[in-house]
């Protein structure tokens, strides 16, 4: 069983002076990392094997070990929010809230070691969790993994999402992210609308006629559930066969469990293969999801949400355009992502021929 | 490109500053990198994006413009710009975009009247026909863009990979 996770403010010690940095210094991470890892132990601790890795195009991650007095070394993972990232501002409560809600339920998560909005030691908001062995699948390309082991785990990946989707979000923390009186799927719709009508580079037409109708034409859930709101190949931790943590939970949300199912099934995140993870058949998925959920899958509202997958994936493509343009942003991971707008934005505008 | 020319060389003499400079020790590459840059820093003085798509897809658009008005003829609707927007030739690619992105907006602003109450209360069939054809000329514009679109390389630029040959333009 782990050990209870932390807020930073549950912690007696010496408060640390809040200053955000205006970039992410890694070797000030570091040692504010390892200052933090003192305090909320209660025991000296060094931070070894410290790196950040490379794959996320929002949140900072670190992998590193915890060597304190008190034991051996602990394998960790931070990340960090940075102050003009992706989805800047950031907060970690939904992260901290999914990860604190689904310990030791079906759907498995990596346990959640200490988190802070305020960016206590570290000047940023930041969470700590355990570090989970295995693999993270390639979602972009084709791969030479064998299609029987491909098929089981894309079957995992779906039973997974129907646990999700089964649990009652009432009793978690996630009911406080319901705010005001507009449905939650509705004001997840309005959340990208007004981000995408911040100031940027581009304005696309498409998007702006396209956003209004997917408002005004969104159907009721058949029950509201929670969303993970990035759930695709790519986003778990594969280990000897089995699916071990579900990763990247900054987009949860209350919503219609279809929004989650139509974005796992987008060609883009499945090597451009209309099957998941290219092997198992849209049918078979649905068919499959079904029966795990106990929901009803109405083709009306997955043609609905697959169109707003591609409304969600241009908008943070345009976010990715703001953080390098507006917000000097320097990844030019983010600058090149704007180059799939044009395709993206027909996509959608096909998508939603097909709901309307 | 959805961001600026001058933003994006800025970009990218910075990766090659931060990123690579300090992480090669061979002074081969060094050198290869910062002739990359220097080479950079004057395209940034004196090239910008190619006039000739934007020009492409001002035209288009002034073509939609015209035509709306046309179908639109008696019934109340938003500002649609005087065509031609461009007279004879211009290579100022600034100029350009800006008009292109104005004709974006105007272009909008038209479609959402378009699909619209009160422009389905005024004359049903004109809206949707008007609507139809904004639908398809802003697919079409979006079609001079992506023949200047270079292939996808998300897998190598999200994972970072050596392998894979990287992809044609």
């Amino acid at each position: 069983m782990p050990e209870a996770a932390k807020r930073s403010d549950d912690v007696p010690g010496t408060a640390p002076n809040l200053v955000r940095p205006a970039v992410v210094n890694d070797d000030a991470v570091q040692t504010a990392l390892a200052q933090h890892m003192s305090r909320i132990s209660g025991s000296r601790t060094e931070i070894k094997c410290f790196g950040r890795k490379s794959s996320g195009f929002s949140w900072i991650t670190y992998a590193f070990a915890a060597r304190s007095a008190l034991g051996g070394d602990r394998k960790l993972i931070l990340r960090v929010g940075p102050p003009s990232g992706l989805f800047a501002p950031y907060s970690v409560l939904p992260q901290v809230h999914a990860l604190q809600a689904l310990a030791g339920s079906g759907v498995p998560v990596p346990a959640l070691v200490s988190s802070a909005q305020d960016g206590a030691e570290i000047g940023l908001p930041f969470f700590i969790c355990e570090h989970i062995e295995g693999d993270v699948p390639a979602p972009w390309a084709a791969s030479e993994i064998d299609p029987d082991h491909k098929r089981a785990i894309a079957r995992q990946f779906i039973e997974i999402l129907a646990s999700l989707h089964r649990i009652d979000p009432s009793a978690t923390p996630f009911a406080s992210l319901q705010q005001g009186g507009e449905r939650a799927e509705v004001s997840a719709i309005a959340g990208w609308r007004a981000s995408l009508a911040r100031p940027t580079a581009r304005y696309y037409p498409l998007l702006d006629w396209g956003g209004r109708w997917l408002h005004d034409n969104c159907p009721q859930p058949p029950c509201r559930t929670i969303v993970h709101g990035d759930y695709r190949i790519g986003n778990f931790i594969e280990h000897r066969g089995r699916i071990a943590a579900i990763l990247d939970w900054e987009l949860t949300h209350l919503g219609d469990p279809h929004e989650d199912l139509a974005w796992a099934m987008m060609p883009t995140f499945n090597a451009r293969s209309r099957k998941l993870y290219g092997v198992l058949e849209r049918a078979e998925v649905i068919d499959l999801y079904q029966r795990a959920s106990g929901i009803a899958v109405s083709d009306r509202s997955l043609a609905f949400y697959e169109a707003y997958a591609l409304y969600q994936a241009a908008a943070i493509q345009m976010c990715a355009v703001r953080a390098f343009e507006v917000d000097r942003f320097n990844d030019m991971r983010l600058a090149v992502m704007a180059s799939q707008m044009p395709s993206i934005v027909r996509a959608f505008e096909r998508a939603l021929e097909a709901a309307a | 490109m959805s961001v600026s020319f001058e933003r994006l060389i800025d970009g990218v003499i910075d990766a090659l500053q931060s990123h690579v400079v300090p992480n090669s020790n061979d002074d081969f590459v060094r050198g290869q990198v910062f002739s990359a840059i220097y080479a950079l820093n004057g395209l940034k003085l004196a090239a910008d994006w190619k006039a000739g798509p934007l020009l492409e897809q001002v035209r288009l658009q002034d073509d939609t413009f015209a035509a709306v008005r046309r179908l639109a003829d008696g019934m109340i609707h938003p500002e649609i710009p005087t065509t031609p927007r461009v007279q004879g030739d211009t290579s100022d690619a600034t100029a350009i975009e800006a008009l292109r992105n104005d004709g974006d907006r105007q272009l909008g602003q038209l479609l959402l009247w378009a699909s619209g109450e009160d422009a389905r209360a005024a004359d049903r069939d004109a809206a949707t026909e008007i609507e139809r054809l904004l639908r398809r000329a802003i697919c079409d514009q979006l079609k001079i863009e992506l023949a200047t679109t270079p292939k996808s390389m998300l897998q190598q630029i999200a994972g970072g990979e050596r392998e894979g040959s990287a992809a044609q333009g």
